[in-house]
This record gives C-alpha cells, structure tokens and sequence, in this order.
C-alpha cells in the first residue's frame, strides 16, 4: 500500500513539476511529452491453459528543459535537462501471481512498476566545444550494446581528431529502489527483492540490494565525416551475497558467495570508413575480457554501385555472454556466424527495395550425427554444423500523404521454418489531421523439436488515428488499432492497443 | 479476448470471405492513391515522408515554356554533385520559379562581369534566408530600361534587350504590363556568404561552373558531399569549418537537427555514415549507431531508441503480426536480435513461467501440463542423439535461458557434492555429464579469479577440478 502511494505521489509530484515549469515561460525552452498505451489481449499456453490475460496500461511522461545556462548559439555551449518517466502496469495479473506464499508465485513480478528511464543534466560543446557531460541516469549507444547507468559521463574532444569519454557511476539494475529496470544487467540470472522469501524459497531468484558499481572508458575519432572509429571498455562489479548452489551442502545449509565480482567486463572497437562514390566499409568486434572469448564481431561491405543502388555483404558472428554470476557463462560453446549479401534499391522516385539473402551456421562441438555412435569417447573436435538459409524483402512506396510497405522474411533450417509477410498501408487525410492503419500478414511455421506445432496464421490489423492541434499541444495523436489473428492452433486470437500522445514545447 | 477454437477450420468460410472483403477494400484504397498529386511539382505537406534522395518527380523545375535547359556537363555543376543525384535535397532547398531568360555565359564569360556585379549582396549576407538575386533596377544600366517603381516598369525605348519578353518568360504586353511571378523559397540552412568570401572561397567553389550555364537552377546549389570536402574539423578545432551537423543545418529549440519541412523531411544520405534509412534500415542500423550514437543524436533524442529497445508496446517494424507464436522460432533461430531489447531471465522468463511452459514455476508439474520438449529419451538421456538437448544448448543457449534457471541446469550438471547428478555421481543412466567447451581449461582460472559464484553453483570448494583451476 505504502508502495503504491509513494508511486502515486512521485507521479503527481513529477506532472505537477512539469506543469509549473511548462507554463512559467522563461528563457529556457521547456517540453513536455507523454504518452499513454492501453494494450488488451490474451497469451494462450500451448497446453490450453493457462490463459495469461494482458491488461496493460503504459504512461510515460517526459520533463525537458534546453538552453538552461545562456542564450543558445548553434555552435556554443548548451546545458538542458531530460527525463522521462514510465509507469508500466499489467492490471491482468493474479495477485497471487505475486503473493510468495501462494503456488502461483512468479519472482520478481509486479503489478505497476513505476521508472525513470532516464533523467540527466546534459552539458554540450564546453570550453569551445572540448567538453561535453551527462549527470544522472542516461543511456550509452556503442558496439558493446543498448545499455544504461546511473552516474557520469564526460567527454573530453580533441583539436586532434580524437576525443576521450569516461563513465563512472551504477549500472541500472531492477530490484533496487531507485525506480529502476532489469533491462540493462547483463543476462543468465535472475535478480530482484528478496525480502519477503524464505531462504530456500526460489533459488534462483538472487538478491539484488546493493548497487553495481561500473566504470569504462571510450576513445574515439572526431571531426571527419568519411571515417569513424570508438574502441569502448566497460567493467560492472556484483557485490551482493547470493544464493552460491540452488542445493543444500553436505551440512545441510546453504553456501553464499560475497564480496565484489566482476559482472562483466567487456572491450569493443568499431571502424566505418566511406567513399562517397565508391562505398562504406563498417566494421565491429568485442572481446569478453571476464570470458576471454571474442563475443561477437560483424563486416559489412557496401558498394555503391549507381546513385541508385547499393549491394553489399555483411559477415557476422555472434556469442552469448551472460552476467559474470550466471553458470551459463561456462555452457557456451561455438557461436553463431551468419552471411548474407544484400542490395538496396530505388525505384522511381519513391519506390525503394531492400532484399537480403545467406546462410547462419550453429556451429557445435562434435558432430550431432556421429556423436551417439561413439557415446563412451566422442571426437569433441569434430565441429557439427548446421545451416539455416534467410531472405529477407522488403519494398515501399511513398505517395505524398502515405506509403504502402511490404516486408517479408524466409528462415529455413534446423529449428524449423519461418515464411511470410506484412503488408501495411498507411495513409493520412486531411493534412495528417486523420490517419489511418492497414496491415496483412501470412505467416506459415514449423518448430522442427514439435511438429504439431505447424501452423499458417492469417492476421489482420486495422487502426485509426486523429491528430488535432487541440488545447496548449505541440503535437498529439489519439490513435486505436484492432488486431485479429487466427491460425489453428490458438484458433482466434484478439488485441486492442489504444494510444495518446501529446507533447507541448514552449 | 482470445478463445481457442477447437473447430476453427470449420469458421474457414466466414474468414476466408472476410479476409476477400479485406483485401478488395485495400486494393481499392490503393487504387486511388494520388498518384497525379505525387507526380506534381506542389510541395509536399509538412510531415509528408519524403526523404531527401526521393525527390525526382519534385526536381523538375518549372522552367519557362520557351526556354530550353543548355546541355549541362557534370563538370560545370557544383563540387559534390554526382550523375543521377536529382539535384540537392529539397527538404533543403525547395522548387524554385525562375521564369525569366537569363545567360551567366554570356554576362560572365563574354561581358566578363564578376559575380557580384549581379549579386552584390552576396559580399555581405551573414544568413541564407538572404535573397540574393539582384534587383531588377539592376539590369537597367546596360539594358536600358526602368525597374525603379516595379507598379510602372518601363522598357527601353527599342532596344530588343530592353524589352520586358527578352528576359520575362511568356511576357505578353496585351496581359496588362505584368510578368510571371518568381519564387525562389528560402534554403532551410545556415550559411554565411561574407563569411566565406572573407576566406577567399570563391563562388564555384560552392556553385559549380556557373559561367558556362544560361539561366542557373536550383541544380547549382551546393551539396553537402561539396561542403564537407572543407568541413572536416572536429568541434574544438580552431577555425570555424567544423564537420558538425548543426554548423549547417538549422535546430529546433530542443538543440535537435529540423528535419521535417514544408518541401520534404531530412534524412541522412547512404555516403554518410552508410546510414540511409531505406526499407532495411531497422534491420541494419546496430553497426551505424554502434560505432557512432553522437551522430544519430543529432536528429534523434533518448526517446526514439528507448521506444524500440526498452519499449513497452510492440513495434511493427521489428515484430510482425502474429508473433506470440512465431517468436519461439526466431529466438531460436536469430538469437542475435532478440538480446539487443530482451533480457532472458526478466522479460521472457517471467512471463514463460505464467504462461506454464518452464521447468520452474507455478505450473511446473510436467506430468499434469504435457512435456514441452522432445521425450525424455530423446532429450535428455543418452546416447546423445540429434535431437538432444544439448546440441541445442550449444546452439542457442539463449533460447534455453530465457525459460530455465540455472537450478533446472545444476540438477543434473553440478557435481554430486553440489547436490547435483554430474562427477562422483553414480555411473548411468541420469548421470549428468561435463557441460564446459573445449579449451575451458585454459580460461577457468581467470574466471575463477574475477568470479568464484559460478564455479561454486557445481563445484564444492574442495573440489580437484575447481582446485586446479586456482
């Protein structure tokens, strides 16, 4: 209860700050923007049961505020603010979903989390443009992933060419009280609030109560627009006592592993170098420091063949790598390289296509059709592959208040296959002031480890949205969609997603 | 809002008949898409996606009817132009009208007059919204005639080159003294001139061969690939050619690149960055953003990634219809994608487990609920046969994570001391086996170092294998 009323009083605390600083005209340039999604549908067990019933209601809503310190000048110095705030409630769950003592408990599951996606004080282009900062929870985009923390980054630009970025703060991690995610822990365990379970009570679900110190470095090459280059290196540290063994030991009770532990520990370049006339060259590969295994690394080459196409192919090579407190970490074996050549094409003057196609290899240790035959001293050396072929085509048209897309996929191989498409139209009418949704799709599927799970679906979705410039609003839109799908194995499947957003800047 | 239809084929005729109404509704709708309006030279609303190379049936200037456009040689248009190119973006510099004869060659060339003879402005203009074509009381010394009141112009007395249709196209005296009106948007750009002349930049430097053309058209305008042949300084460079984004393009007062206008919406070009957003750009944008975010930022805020990457509602671009069913098989077969927004053991194992499919949770009584996997024999026991789990695992371990937790994992692979049916676990049927690769050796003592827990999940302290790893 007291969890809720601190949830409702920080939301109404964050829009009443807002309002008062969107209406208080200032120097400073303020935005709000919020968006709300009501989502309905059903998740049907391939048993039949349970039925899982999506209730869903997201709002986020998004305090901004640019040109803090000084009159704004392109090229000089800016200092704002920005913060986004995301209550994310799911009213179809059970409560006993969440009660521990109750047969149906799910760790870590709540009913309306509430979190601050990000809130930083961005700094721009200091010191005549040498010095740039962000302070509070912010996200990093770099060959190492989509990741966020809370803490500072500063970046120090160069005269010569090159500029220095430094981190240091905590990784956002759900489970602690700081109105957080789970979204950005590295993967292979389970973590949140334990308070309320019993010792032996789920395992697996490890504690998460103290912060994940994380720190990291980036270099990186500044001022040419043909070349681009950033060599990253992140490091986050786990230091709550968890659960060791889900097992009780020899004397009966349970072993902890305590103190500060490496999270993971990860280095990654990346290189793009273009020609204009000519083409690009994009590269990237990260190396595991915790795994001492390079995790993934990928090569394309594009050619820009005429004004009017680009061919290209890309080699790609992917290793899952998991928190350093997951046991998963010591079951990875050969990763995943993929080839695919693909051209992009415009058509006209507003059509363009897109079309891809290759193989991915499973690569395993020991060959899966000899390895049974020689049970007592299999030839672990003896590399099995197993290919998947993949195409993907995709078109659109753009008309001057709409566009007809068409994206289609085909996956064939070992687990199975995945055949079909979407085909979307959207249009507007009236200046944009209406809009409205059509997709189709056929899909056609085979789960190769469950055959009886074959199936052709046939969706459909229809939606509508109306955009009016109404009250204060910068810029909103009331939108519905309504989705049917239907194959035989779920029979008639329904989802209904509402949306508003509006934003004022002023 | 679902319900399983046990004789859903039988509804196959109601479906079937809906779906054709579906589909003839869509072809209708298509049908009478605009194509005439697309085709027009109108521009196009605000927020209409246009992009920046999409623009041919835009880049079709509207020229005067008498007026043929000279053979253009690619050597006399500006630095950056390449063949094919429809001319400069339009969301920058949007359709002109110049309905008037003009000769640069023979002004410049023959008569050798400089530039700003004409455009006299250009000297001391500091914005681009300048308009810098010269007045028509400008062309009155040489060809006689008087632009003075532009309400009562006057020709010259009978000179041909001071007679209004000499230059005004389609000029007819009996249509009441009045000329074609000429429009010449303003560019959506920053761009100081008498910064640039004060460098000593020359006009074709930006221009192009304007002397060797008649009347000069919006082709002549610059290109970015023209402009960054000198913008390649980084932002604390001293000089002022900085290879920013914004030095050149305007911003919105959230300090973001303006990409939608009134002629068209910015978008990057494929040289740059290879970042064109064509029809595969969802799928191919990681290695962009990756080796450059600071780039990206430039036009796009916290929110555009963090819809797709930490969204909430489904985004069609990425997952299509129906993927409640189809996602088993793509995360077992793309595993790549789906970490990028998902974490195995918070968003899918959550609901995995409400949904009664994992090993653990409420509905783990497999007995009661029917076997997920392949039986037993095939699955988990030996001989290892094609179709056992562990191949699987050494495929995609995180298919096999993102419903099991590591307890369904050490039942049978931590070792005896553990608790669990691996070494020193007797011999047989049930036994499990060693889960780690090859070469694992070589690399567990540096594990061991920065993190004992996972070694310890199977492994009693005292246990060889863990004590040769120290």
């Amino acid at each position: 209860m007291a969890d809720k009323l601190t949830r409702t009083l920080l939301t109404g605390l964050w829009l009443a700050g807002a309002l008062c600083v969107a209406v208080d005209a200032r120097a400073y340039q303020s935005e709000i923007d919020a968006t709300f999604d009501a989502q309905f549908y059903s998740l049907q067990s391939p048993y039949g049961s349970p039925l899982v019933q999506r209730r869903r209601y997201t709002q986020t809503l998004a305090l901004n505020l640019y040109g803090l310190d000084s009159e704004r000048k392109p090229l000089g110095p800016s200092l704002s603010f920005k913060s986004r705030l995301r209550l994310d409630t799911d009213f179809g769950q059970r409560p006993e979903e969440r009660n521990p003592d109750s047969a149906s408990y799910v760790p870590g599951l709540a009913e309306a989390p509430l979190d601050v996606m990000y809130a930083y004080l961005d700094g721009q282009r200091y010191l005549n443009g040498a010095l740039s900062f962000r302070l509070g929870r912010q996200y990093v985009v770099d060959t190492l992933g989509f990741w966020s923390f809370d803490g500072v980054e500063v970046l120090l630009d160069t005269p010569a060419y090159f500029a220095v970025e430094v981190l240091l703060g905590f990784e956002q991690r759900g489970g602690l009280p700081m109105l957080s995610s789970s979204r950005f822990e590295a993967g292979g365990v389970s973590r949140g609030d334990r308070s309320g379970l019993t010792v032996g009570q789920s395992p697996s679900y490890l504690q998460e109560s103290r912060l994940a110190p994380a720190y990291g470095f980036a270099l990186e090459s500044s001022g040419v627009s043909f070349l681009h280059s950033r060599l990253s290196y992140r490091k986050v540290i786990n230091r709550d006592a968890v659960l060791v063994s889900p097992f009780l030991d020899s004397s009966g009770g349970l072993a902890y592993a305590r103190g500060d532990r490496t999270s993971s520990e990860r280095l990654g370049y990346s290189l793009g170098v273009n020609k204009a006339e000519l083409g690009a060259a994009l590269g990237s590969l990260v190396y595991d420091l915790y795994n001492r295994r390079v995790s993934q690394y990928d090569l394309v080459l594009d050619w820009y063949a005429t004004g009017r196409a680009v061919v290209g192919a890309q080699v790609g090579y992917f290793l899952p790598t998991f928190d350093g407190d997951s046991i998963f970490n010591w079951f990875l074996h050969r990763g995943t390289t993929s080839a695919t050549l693909h051209a992009d094409l415009s058509l006209l003057s507003r059509v363009e296509l897109a079309a891809s196609g290759g193989v991915r290899i499973f690569a395993t240790e020991g060959d899966p059709t000899t390895y049974a035959r020689s049970f007592t001293a299999p030839d672990l050396t003896q590399s099995g592959r197993s290919y998947d072929a993949l195409a993907t085509l995709g078109g659109r048209y753009r008309f001057w208040d709409g566009s007809v897309a068409l994206n289609t996929l085909a996956e064939s191989g070992s687990a199975g296959h995945r055949y079909g498409g979407d085909l979307s139209l959207h249009k507007q009418f009236d200046g944009g002031y209406y809009d409205s949704l059509a997709v189709l799709s056929l899909y056609d599927w085979e789960d190769s480890l469950r055959a009886d799970r074959r199936a052709t679906s046939f969706s459909y979705v229809l939606g509508a949205g109306v955009a009016p410039s109404f009250l204060t609003f910068s810029r909103g839109r009331l939108g519905v969609e309504w989705e049917h799908t239907m194959n035989h194995l779920v029979g008639q499947r329904f989802r209904m997603l509402a949306t508003l957003a509006f934003s004022v800047l002023r | 809002m679902s319900g399983r239809v046990p004789g859903g084929a039988s509804d196959g005729s109601f479906w079937l008949l809906a779906l054709s109404c579906l589909l003839a509704f869509c072809a209708a709708w298509c049908s009478r898409s605009p194509v005439a309006r697309a085709d027009a030279a109108s521009p196009a609303p605000s927020g209409a996606p246009i992009s920046s190379a999409s623009g041919a049936a835009f880049t079709a200037e509207v020229l005067p009817a008498r007026l043929e456009r000279p053979p253009l040689r690619e050597s006399d248009r500006p630095p950056g132009a390449v063949p094919d190119d429809h001319g400069p973006s339009l969301a920058i510099f949007p359709n002109q009208r110049i309905p008037l004869f003009f000769n640069h060659r023979r002004h410049v060339k023959e008569l050798g007059l400089a530039c700003t003879a004409c455009h006299e402005k250009a000297r001391t203009s500091h914005a681009a919204s300048d308009s810098l074509l010269p007045s028509g009381a400008r062309c009155d010394g040489c060809h006689g005639t008087d632009h003075r009141d532009l309400r009562e112009v006057r020709p010259a007395a009978s000179a041909p080159q001071g007679q209004c249709a000499f230059c005004h196209v389609g000029y007819s005296s009996a249509a009441g003294n009045r000329v074609a009106t000429l429009l010449l948007p303003k560019p959506n750009l920053r761009f100081d001139h008498a910064l640039h002349g004060a460098r000593h930049i020359g006009c074709a430097q930006c221009h192009g061969a304007v002397e060797n053309l008649e009347l000069a058209t919006r082709d002549q305008m610059p290109r970015m690939r023209g402009c960054l042949n000198c913008h390649q300084a980084p932002s604390p460079a001293a000089g002022r050619a900085r290879s920013e984004c914004r030095t050149c393009h305007l911003t919105d007062p959230t300090g973001r690149l303006q990409t939608t206008f009134s002629s068209g919406t910015l978008s990057p070009p494929r040289w740059l960055h290879d970042a064109g957003h064509g029809p595969d750009w969802t799928l191919r944008h990681q290695l962009v953003a990756g080796n450059d975010s600071r780039f990206c930022a430039n036009c796009h805020s916290p929110k555009d990634c963090a819809d797709c990457h930490d969204g909430r509602v489904r985004p069609r671009r990425v997952h299509p219809n129906d993927w409640l069913n189809l996602h088993p098989i793509a995360s077992r077969q793309n595993q790549q994608n789906c970490t990028s927004c998902h974490r195995e053991q918070s968003f899918c194992l959550s609901c995995h487990q409400r949904a009664g499919i994992t090993l653990s949770g409420p509905f783990a009584d497999s007995a009661q609920r029917g076997r997920f996997h392949p039986p037993k024999a095939e699955w988990t026991d030996g001989p290892r046969t094609p179709r056992h789990h562990a191949w699987e695992a050494e495929r995609n371990i995180s298919a096999c994570v993102s419903c099991h937790v590591e307890h369904d994992c050490a039942i049978c692979h931590a070792t005896a001391a553990r608790g669990g049916r691996g070494a020193g676990f007797p011999a047989g049927v049930g036994r499990g086996t060693d889960p780690h690769p090859l070469g694992f050796r070589s690399r567990c003592a540096s594990a061991l170092r920065q993190n004992a827990r996972p070694c310890l999940v199977c492994h009693a302290p005292d246990d060889p294998n863990l004590l040769d790893c120290r």
